[in-house]
């Protein structure tokens, strides 16, 4: 009971010269009037309003910009999706003309384009041959 | 004619007024939000005392004090817009919330700074305060050291604890007004001051 009210003064003392510190600390009035009695506070104070404005417009800019972009890189994506997508349909649906090459065109013939026309020239089958000459021995015969 | 259809603009009309003339406050932020630097310039006259008083609360620098008033007006400056004299009691009011705003901003940047730091207390300080708290005598003001002693104990303190200790002890704020100027709820207001209290103690408890 004793040592509580004993730690109840020393605290009620240590308080109170602490608002004391405080109160000694915070009277400065001459360091605040001397600050305010200077004739170039305003003109400082207007160039620092300057610098912030400038600082202000710059922000503003870089601000600007970066909506730009962050409106720009969702368009563009969404622009280069659409020409994926455009690029796929058509190139799925001219599937059939792939074979045409552009050799072909240039009228470059290789091996194989030779051998395409042969093999449309000897479409005939030896059967059919044999039979064309059989069916003209018979005309001759027949006159 | 045009002229005097722009007279109507109850805005223009109270710019065209002379800066002489003894405006109020609220007319003045009237027109430097229309563009007048004049009106500015006297809202800046009217209440600069107002807000290096409040710096000088909390530094002890001439630098520092000049630091918090631009501070404090640059702020105040672009945001004129905000001012309603509905919210705030007055002018004086808000840029006094500002001024506050920014000694806690500052003393919270100068924490930071190492190169700040007022240094440890000397020994002759030691033995006066020591003296001071066993004999009950509080001169403070009468002691030519206690100034720096008082600087250099509560720098040791943190931002908001000596924020919180100024206007309670210095100011005589309630804590309901410290909670409306800080815009923190007045509980916190009430554990930070306990424990401004608490760290204040211990600080000069080491010199017992």
């Amino acid at each position: 009971m004793t040592g509580k009210k004993i730690e109840r003064g020393l605290n009620e003392r240590l308080d109170s010269m602490g608002r004391e510190i405080v109160r000694a600390s915070a009277a400065n009035e001459m360091e605040a009037d001397r600050v305010t009695a200077s004739p170039f506070l305003y003109t400082r104070l207007r160039s620092r309003i300057n610098t912030e404005r400038e600082g202000r417009k710059e922000r503003e800019n870089w601000l600007a910009l970066v909506g730009v972009i962050w409106r720009a890189v969702p368009a563009m994506a969404l622009v280069m999706i659409f020409a994926f997508v455009f690029f796929l349909s058509v190139s799925l649906s001219t599937r059939p003309a792939a074979n045409f090459s552009d050799e072909a065109l240039l009228d470059a013939r290789d091996a194989e384009v030779e051998q395409m026309v042969f093999a449309d020239n000897q479409s005939l089958s030896s059967d059919d041959v044999l039979g064309t000459i059989l069916n003209e021995d018979e005309r001759e015969a027949s006159r | 004619m045009d002229e005097m259809a722009d007279n109507s603009d109850p805005v223009v009309r109270e710019a065209l007024v002379p800066p002489s003339v003894e405006l109020s406050d609220t007319e003045l932020v009237t027109r430097a939000r229309a563009g007048d630097e004049e009106a500015f310039e006297e809202l800046f006259n009217r209440h600069r005392r107002r807000v290096a008083l409040i710096s000088s609360r909390f530094f002890r620098q001439p630098e520092q004090i000049e630091e918090v008033v631009q501070e404090s007006f640059t702020k105040a400056y672009f945001a004129l817009s905000d001012f309603s004299n509905q919210q705030e009691a007055s002018f004086a009011a808000w840029i006094a919330r500002i001024a506050y705003n920014a000694c806690y901003d500052e003393l919270r940047r100068s924490k930071r700074r190492p190169e700040s730091a007022l240094g440890e207390v000397s020994e002759d300080e030691a033995a006066w305060l020591k003296t001071s708290l066993t004999t009950g005598e509080s001169d403070m003001e009468a002691a030519a050291i206690a100034r720096d002693l008082a600087g250099k104990l509560l720098a040791r303190l943190s931002a908001e604890d000596r924020l919180v200790l100024v206007m309670l002890d210095v100011e005589g704020m309630s804590v309901a007004e410290i909670a409306k100027l800080l815009g923190w709820s007045a509980s916190k207001v009430k554990v930070r001051a306990h424990r401004a209290r608490a760290s204040l103690r211990r600080v000069l408890n080491r010199f017992l």
